[in-house]
Formats: structure tokens, C-alpha cells, sequence
């Protein structure tokens, strides 16, 4: 019934010459802690290396208030929000640092020679109903995710986000790091639609400065 | 009995003794003067572009966005026109200190503002990211004002629309607070309460208390030009509300960078202020 609903709403969308889904609000993920766990990841030997070291230890990121980095801020059990424009898409965090993270869908590429961001550089495009965002021009210093699958600076990170139902998101992510990955591999999780909520301000240094 | 009569004549000896050295008969700390030559002089310049009529959203609001940014550039002290050598606030302001306002913001001044919370990555927040040289942009949604930040800490700020003024409820202490706004013409008004007062006011060091409540008013007067008013209302700072006033430029095409603060902030801890006390 729900998924009748919605396919309605997108005809109805369509007819307004509005092609794309609109994803704006707030999100919560469903955590998922460690992408690993259910899958045979493709470690190159310093990164299964780095892997175990990392193990059931806390981030530099978490410890010094850094950004965790993506795709570790899509999955994290904390609320962000989408605010969708013509040429851009913005999320706004609420937990890791009170970041925000922006999406060019103005048809750019990347730099020829990105910053080493915490965020990377990001662009998007519509397949269909799935926003697509390829991410390059990250730092070496975060996690993929709370478990502490590392990555190096040659990640790319692909991601896509379909809105299956007016209430759910599925994301899928797929990890490409030849610097720490045999091949590329993936993970997914799914965000629950919180209309109405806001986010809060979470200041994590407060937490940790004097 | 005795000893009680004793500890009350101590008591007042200290209260009359603090009452001679009332704050509130302090001088007002002066402009410590250029903290780095030459520094603000360029990049504070307003864009070369020619500005054009203010824009409008479709539906006849104010438009804060485009393709460009808001530069407030260097403004060191909201209440003065001229501090550390270069262009500070629009207008002077009288501050109606309250007497440990005053003596904080001494102490600050003379102090190379050591213990500025923005060294140590903190939020500068609300108002004082109108005077701080870190760009920003507006995003208008239908019933959002978004503002998003390069500098303090590449933070994002939401004020969520209502034309009633109604804050969330339960107000947790917070370095940006609770904002939320209307339209009036073409000014945003921000209502801003839930502070946790320990943001300061500017780099000067113009304290706050959690009692903070401001007003601020955004309006576009031409396409580069953002003129911005905060009525700054905190019974436990000062004894009447007061108000500053800036100039923001708008900065044709800049788009912004992520800027991590804490990446490599290893200078705070060896900031050790004035030593010729």
C-alpha cells in the first residue's frame, strides 16, 4: 500500500516535470558498525594488518573530535538531514563534529588534484530514482568504520541512495581503494524517515577541551 | 558570637574593599592596536563586481543565496569602528556592561584574547560568525533558513521558520542556540535563545551569560551587500539589551572548502597571553 502511495506521488512528480525524488529531512541510520562482518573483505596484507591493530580500539577521529569520514558518517546511529537544490545536495550531521558535507550535481568532475579532505570531494547524479555520489580526494586518517576497516588516499567512494518507500532509504556503498583492497566491495544499510525532528548540537569538543 | 562577629567584620572589610575597586569604575580596555601588520588590509576589500538590485525568490522573499558567498572578513570588537588596526563593527556602541563583564573583557583585551574559544576549535557562534573572516552561505528552503560554514569548524546552522517565534522545548545549553525566524519585507528576523554562555561575543572578548537572547535582523540591500543588525538582550551580562551593526560582502562565484580546525590545532595550549603585566 505504502510502496502504492509513492509510486503515485512520483507519477504525480513527474507530471509537475519534477524528474527527481526529493530525499530532504531527517534520516537516521540503521548503525552499522562493522561492514565487514557478513563478507570476505578483500584486504591487501598492511591493511588486514592495520584492521586487527584498530580492532576494539577508538578512532583518532573519535578521540580528538576529527570528522569520521565517509562512509563511516552514513552509518553511525546518529540523525543528519538533506537539504536537496538544483545544483548541490547538503547533509547535515549531528553527531561526529557537527559537519556538513556537499554534493555538486551541477554536472562538474572532480579537481584534477583534490584536497586531502576528511569529507572528499563529491558528485552526484540521478540513475532513475537513485541519487549516485562519487567521492574522491580523501585524507588516510579515518575509518570506514566503526570496527576500523582502514583505507589510504586513493579511496573512492561510491554511493547510492534510493528512496523505497516515503519512510525508508536504502543506501549502498561500494569501497574502491587499491591502496588497501584487493578489489572494490560493498556494504549497505538502510535510514528510517524522522519528519518532524530536529538536530540537536552536539559540540564533541566540548567532550574533550578545557 | 564573637567569632561570627569576627567573620562579619571580615566580610564586609572584603566587600567594601571590592566595592572600591568596583569594575564599573574601570576604563574600558583600548584597541591593543595592529596584531599583525598589514593584516586584514586586502583581503578584507569589498568584491570589485557592481552590485545590482537585491534578488528575490520566486515567491517574493528575500534571497540570501546565488553563486557566490558571505565574507565578513576581520571584525575584532562589535561595538567599535576600528579595532586591532582595521575596520571592525558599523557603528560604536556604548556597552552597558555589567561590572564582571567589564573586568572580564579588560582581562581578555589585555590577555591577546589567549583564552579565545576559538583557538581551541570551539564554536565561535552566534553573532560573532557576522564578524569573523571566515566565509558562509544561506540556503532557503520552505520553511528553513540554512546557514553553512568554511571556517569555525566547518559547522552547518539551521533556523527553522515560524512566523510565531515558538523555540523547541527543553533548551539544552548550546554555543549556537535555538534560532528561529520569519520574514519581515525584506529582512529575516532570527529570534536565538538556549545559549550555554560560554561563546564570546567577538575576538575582543565581550562576554556572554546562559541568559543570552538576541534578535538578529538579515536583510540584502543590494546583490553584494548584506547588512546585518543583532539586538544582543542578556540580563546576566549586561544591564540593558544593545545592539551592533555590521557589513557583509558578497563574494562572487566562492564556493566553499571543508576546513577542519582540530586537523592540526596544536597552538592553543602554548598560548600564554600578556608578560609585561
Amino acid at each position: 500500500m505504502k510502496r502504492r502511495i509513492l509510486l503515485a506521488a512520483l507519477i504525480a512528480a513527474r507530471a509537475h516535470g519534477e524528474a527527481n525524488p526529493d530525499l530532504g529531512g531527517v534520516w537516521l541510520p540503521d548503525h552499522a558498525a562493522d561492514i565487514g562482518a557478513k563478507q570476505n573483505v578483500p584486504f591487501e596484507p598492511l591493511a588486514k594488518a592495520k584492521f586487527e591493530e584498530n580492532s576494539g580500539k577508538t578512532s583518532e577521529t573519535d578521540a580528538r573530535c576529527l570528522p569520521p569520514g565517509v562512509p563511516r558518517i552514513m552509518l553511525m546511529a546518529r540523525p543528519f538531514e538533506i537539504v536537496q537544490m538544483p545544483s548541490r545536495i547538503l547533509f547535515m550531521y549531528e553527531g561526529g563534529g557537527h559537519v556538513w558535507r556537499q554534493v555538486w550535481m551541477d554536472g562538474r568532475g572532480h579537481p584534477e588534484d583534490p584536497n586531502p579532505d576528511w569529507l572528499g570531494h563529491s558528485i552526484g547524479h540521478w540513475e532513475r530514482d537513485t541519487l549516485v555520489v562519487d567521492t574522491v580526494g580523501f585524507n588516510d586518517r579515518t575509518w570506514l568504520d566503526d570496527a576500523g576497516h582502514p583505507h589510504t588516499d586513493k579511496l573512492h567512494v561510491i554511493e547510492r541512495f534510493t528512496r523505497t518507500s516515503p519512510g525508508a532509504m536504502q543506501y549502498e556503498v561500494v569501497i574502491d581503494d587499491p591502496g588497501a583492497y584487493t578489489r572494490s566491495w560493498s556494504a549497505s544499510t538502510t535510514f528510517v524517515f524522522r519528519p518532524g525532528d530536529k538536530l540537536s548540537e552536539d559540540i564533541c569538543l566540548d567532550k574533550i577541551s578545557k | 558570637m564573637k567569632s561570627s562577629f569576627a567573620i562579619g567584620a571580615v566580610w564586609l572589610a572584603i566587600a567594601a574593599g571590592s566595592y572600591s575597586q568596583q569594575p564599573n569604575q574601570q576604563k574600558l580596555a583600548k584597541d591593543p592596536g595592529p596584531f599583525l601588520p598589514g593584516f586584514g588590509s586586502e583581503q578584507d576589500k569589498p568584491s570589485a563586481a557592481t552590485a545590482g538590485p537585491a534578488p528575490h525568490l520566486p515567491d517574493g522573499r528575500p534571497d540570501f543565496g546565488g553563486n557566490g558567498a558571505w565574507y565578513p572578513g576581520f571584525n575584532g570588537n562589535l561595538a567599535e569602528t576600528k579595532w586591532k588596526g582595521v575596520k571592525s563593527a558599523d557603528r560604536h556602541v556604548d556597552v552597558p556592561f555589567l561590572p564582571w563583564t567589564l573586568q572580564l573583557f579588560n582581562e581578555r583585551v589585555g590577555n591577546f584574547s589567549k583564552d579565545d574559544p576559538e583557538a581551541k576549535c570551539l564554536p565561535v557562534g552566534v553573532p560573532r560568525f557576522m564578524f569573523d573572516p571566515y566565509p558562509f552561505q544561506i540556503i532557503q528552503t520552505a520553511n528553513q533558513v540554512i546557514f553553512v560554514f568554511e571556517g569555525d569548524n566547518y559547522l552547518w546552522r539551521i533556523v527553522e521558520l515560524d512566523p510565531k517565534g515558538r523555540h523547541r522545548a527543553n533548551l539544552k545549553p548550546a554555543w549556537l542556540g535555538d534560532a528561529v525566524g520569519h520574514y519581515e519585507g525584506d529582512t529575516l528576523v532570527v529570534d536565538v535563545a538556549g545559549f550555554n554562555g560560554l561563546a564570546w561575543l567577538d575576538q575582543a572578548g565581550h562576554a556572554t551569560s546562559d541568559k543570552l537572547h538576541l534578535t538578529e535582523r538579515y536583510t540584502r540591500t543590494d546583490s553584494l551587500t548584506l547588512k546585518y543588525e543583532v539586538t544582543i538582550d542578556d540580563p546576566g551580562a549586561y544591564s540593558k539589551p544593545w545592539t551592533a551593526y555590521n557589513t557583509v560582502h558578497w563574494r562572487p562565484g566562492m564556493e566553499l572548502m571543508e576546513n577542519i580546525c582540530q586537523e592540526d590545532e596544536k597552538s592553543s595550549i602554548h598560548m600564554i597571553g600578556n608578560t609585561k603585566k
